[in-house]
């Protein structure tokens, strides 16, 4: 059975960054045709799943949110899905590179698409893929996830300031 | 390399434009919902144009910039513009039917009940004020 637990305060600033930054890197991967660079993102967000962050939310942290380029957008939220999104961003990243160095091009341009794609939705409609997949896996009582969606919002969308659980 | 450059260039532009028409299209078939169920909420159209602004009570934009929004509009245009505020806790089958995931949304409708424009998230007044005068 899942609960409605409490929510923890997340940055979607970080994670906007996150977003953006995939995006942008993914796009010059493609059009300068450098499989290399899209392994770089790969690692960046495997290594941002291990350590429950998100993997490019640095140059937020260091760069932009110090110098006021970008200003904290910190909701009531679960970070559980966030982070599953992430990984499942690095699957398909990885995959993505993996096939680019074996040499299947169209499927693994196919795969970075797809999470240029997922990242574009997030960043600039507000809704969350990963986010809707856990909150779905959790639905069906899958071991591991047991978020629910902040109260009033559609699984996945993202949450506005000050709604609570 | 340079003409490699160049057509994948083109590529992610076009990539980009189906998904931007991709979006367009979302949005036009959620304001051909509206449409077919402008009905769920007059049974006689008031002849004028009409907000119809899905909210909850814990949606903190909601109050501080969607509302004074939308008084500022009712304010301005008086009788000639009427605002239906739903609360999508108390009436979720309304929120299903017209397609709302999240809020604020806000449906501008014609004087003719014709859903025009659909605005996911806040519509600040500058934005409600250019779709009022366009319809």
């Amino acid at each position: 059975m899942t609960l409605q637990q409490p929510l923890q305060k997340v940055d979607h600033s970080a994670l906007k960054t996150n977003q953006l930054v995939i995006i942008i890197l993914n796009l010059l991967a493609f059009i300068l045709n450098l499989p290399m660079l899209a392994a770089f993102v790969a690692l960046v967000m495997g290594i941002g799943s291990v350590l429950k962050t998100p993997g490019f939310g640095i140059i937020y942290k260091s760069i932009l949110r110090p110098r006021g380029w970008m200003k904290p957008d910190v909701l009531d939220d679960n970070p559980e899905p966030h982070r599953f999104s992430q990984i499942v961003g690095f699957v398909f990243m990885g995959a993505g590179s993996v096939a680019l160095f074996l040499g299947s091009n169209v499927l693994g341009w196919v795969l970075v698409w797809i999470v240029i794609a997922l990242a574009s939705l997030n960043a600039f409609g507000g809704f969350c893929v990963g986010c809707a997949v856990y909150y779905w896996l959790a639905r069906f009582n899958v071991p591991g996830f047991n978020k629910q969606p902040p109260a009033g919002f559609f699984p996945g969308m993202k949450p506005k300031a000050g709604a609570s659980g | 390399m340079n003409l490699d450059i160049l057509l994948r260039s083109a590529l992610a532009i076009g990539i980009i434009a189906l998904g931007v028409g991709a979006y367009w299209l979302l949005n036009q078939r959620l304001l051909v919902r509206a449409r077919n169920n402008v009905f769920t909420l007059f049974k006689t159209f008031p002849n004028k144009p009409v907000i119809v602004y899905f909210t909850t009570p814990d949606c903190v934009p909601c109050k501080t910039i969607q509302r004074p929004a939308l008084d500022r509009v009712t304010t301005l245009f008086g009788e000639k513009l009427q605002v239906v505020e739903i609360d999508a806790t108390e009436r979720p089958d309304l929120a299903k039917v017209w397609g709302v995931m999240s809020v604020p949304t806000t449906f501008l409708l014609d004087s003719r009940g014709e859903a025009r424009y659909v605005n996911n998230g806040v519509a600040r007044l500058e934005k409600l004020m250019e779709q009022l005068q366009t319809l």
